[in-house]
Parts: C-alpha cells; sequence; structure tokens
C-alpha cells in the first residue's frame, strides 16, 4: 500500500515538471505536437528507469565499499551519459522502427536534469531497491503525463485567437503555470 | 589508496563512456533515418545541439 502511495504522490503530488521545474526544456521544447511529447516521455521513462537502477547498484556496490561516496555526482552524469549511448547504438542495430520513434529524443535526455534528479533521490532518500524500481518508474510516468496534457493545450491553442504578444512560449508559460495551480489542489491526496 | 580507487574509477567510467560513444558513432543509422529531427522549437539555451540557431547557415554578405 505505501508503495502505491509513493507512486501516487511522485505523478501527482510532487510531480517533477510542476513543483520541482526540472525537464523544463523538454516540456516547452517538445510539447508542441502529441506525437512528439509521447516519444519524448516513452523514452524518458526507460532511460531514468534503467540508469536509475545502475546509479543504484554502482552507489551500493562500488562507491560504499570503497567509501567512495563523494564521487557519487560524477559517477551518475557518467552512467546516464553511457546508458544513453549504449541505448541508442542497440537501438539502431536492433530495431529501427523503434529508432525512428525515439532515436531523434534520446540525446536530448542526456541534458535531461529529472534523469540525475531521480537517480540522486534514490540515494539521498535511502531508498530500497523495490522503493527505487517505483520511484524509477513513478517520476518518468508524471512526467509523460504532464508532457501530454501540455502537448494537448498546446495543439488547441494553434488555434486559438489570442493576443499577439502571448503567442508561442509566453501563452505556453501561463498555461504551465495554471498547471501547477491545479495539480497543488492534489496536496493531501495521500 | 582511497584517492587511487577514486581516480582508477573515474579512468574507467570514462573509459566506458568514450568506448560506448565511439561504438554508437560507428554503427551505421538504419535506413530512412538519416535525417531524423525533433520537434524542438528551442528554448533559450543555445548550447543545446537541437536549438534552432545551429542549423541558419552562415551566409556571405559581401
Amino acid at each position: 500500500m505505501e508503495l502505491v502511495s509513493m507512486f501516487i504522490a511522485a505523478v501527482l503530488i510532487n510531480n517533477i515538471v510542476l513543483t520541482k521545474f526540472l525537464g523544463m526544456c523538454p516540456f516547452l521544447g517538445v510539447s508542441k505536437k502529441m506525437s512528439s511529447a509521447v516519444g519524448m516521455g516513452v523514452a524518458v521513462i526507460f532511460v531514468i528507469f534503467g540508469a536509475s537502477l545502475i546509479s543504484y547498484a554502482l552507489y551500493y556496490l562500488v562507491l560504499v565499499p570503497l567509501h567512495l561516496e563523494y564521487m557519487q555526482l560524477i559517477t551518475f552524469i557518467l552512467v546516464i551519459a553511457s546508458f544513453v549511448q549504449f541505448v541508442e547504438m542497440v537501438i539502431k542495430k536492433y530495431s529501427p522502427s523503434l529508432y525512428k520513434a525515439l532515436g531523434v529524443y534520446l540525446p536530448l535526455i542526456t541534458t535531461n536534469c529529472t534523469v540525475l534528479y531521480v537517480a540522486q533521490q534514490n540515494i539521498t532518500e535511502q531508498y530500497s531497491l523495490i522503493e527505487t524500481i517505483v520511484n524509477s518508474i513513478a517520476v518518468p510516468a508524471g512526467f509523460l503525463m504532464v508532457l501530454v496534457i501540455f502537448a494537448a493545450i498546446r495543439e488547441r491553442l494553434e488555434s486559438a485567437d489570442i493576443p499577439e504578444c502571448f503567442k508561442g512560449n509566453p501563452i505556453a508559460l501561463v498555461c504551465a503555470a495554471t498547471m501547477a495551480l491545479a495539480f497543488s489542489a492534489f496536496a493531501g491526496l495521500v | 589508496m582511497q584517492v587511487f580507487y577514486a581516480i582508477l574509477f573515474g579512468v574507467v567510467l570514462g573509459g566506458i563512456y568514450a568506448g560506448l560513444y565511439y561504438m554508437n558513432h560507428k554503427t551505421p543509422v538504419p535506413k530512412g533515418c538519416e535525417n531524423l529531427k525533433a520537434d524542438c522549437e528551442g528554448c533559450k539555451v543555445t548550447s543545446c545541439e537541437m536549438h534552432p540557431s545551429h542549423n541558419i547557415k552562415e551566409t556571405n554578405h559581401d
């Protein structure tokens, strides 16, 4: 039950984009089309899940026994960058259709601070392995949900009659702020 | 000894990244995916490789 609460909290209450303001670059840059938003969101789930598990294992199996905890930041950055390169290579070689759908978003994810945040959070909150797995799926799932909602709003904004000075990113940021306010109503849900 | 382990660990991780980067760039891109581009409109981070400013061709003003 606690894991379910944790999942709901990570998706709705402590949403990474709307409460921590992380991952704003893809949130604004890749939210104009629904198909792009879904592709980016799925790729982020895959990369965060894989990179978090590897980071978790490296921290507890290598860094802690060798008393090198102070190297966790550089370790996690290199793990994320290496994992993205590896995933891109494998997808290129074995699944061209998947590469066509997700490949273009993989390099963008390397610079997505959400990935590093989740890897760090799993360590600083001292999560167990099962909690790490749940958190590594829930946080990017929240990112995907918000990205899809935001893409739907932006698609409708394209045909809306709005003042010239608000077109583009200004109205998108107003919508993001309104979404953040709406999501704050979930506080206290679990 | 701890410093030695730290340096060794950093070098190993850096080496793994460099190796994977090299192998990834050596892997041929599948047919039909040569000119894939993200629909990123660009934020204000001009150092990002996806920023549209990198696609502007230099023009000769003379």
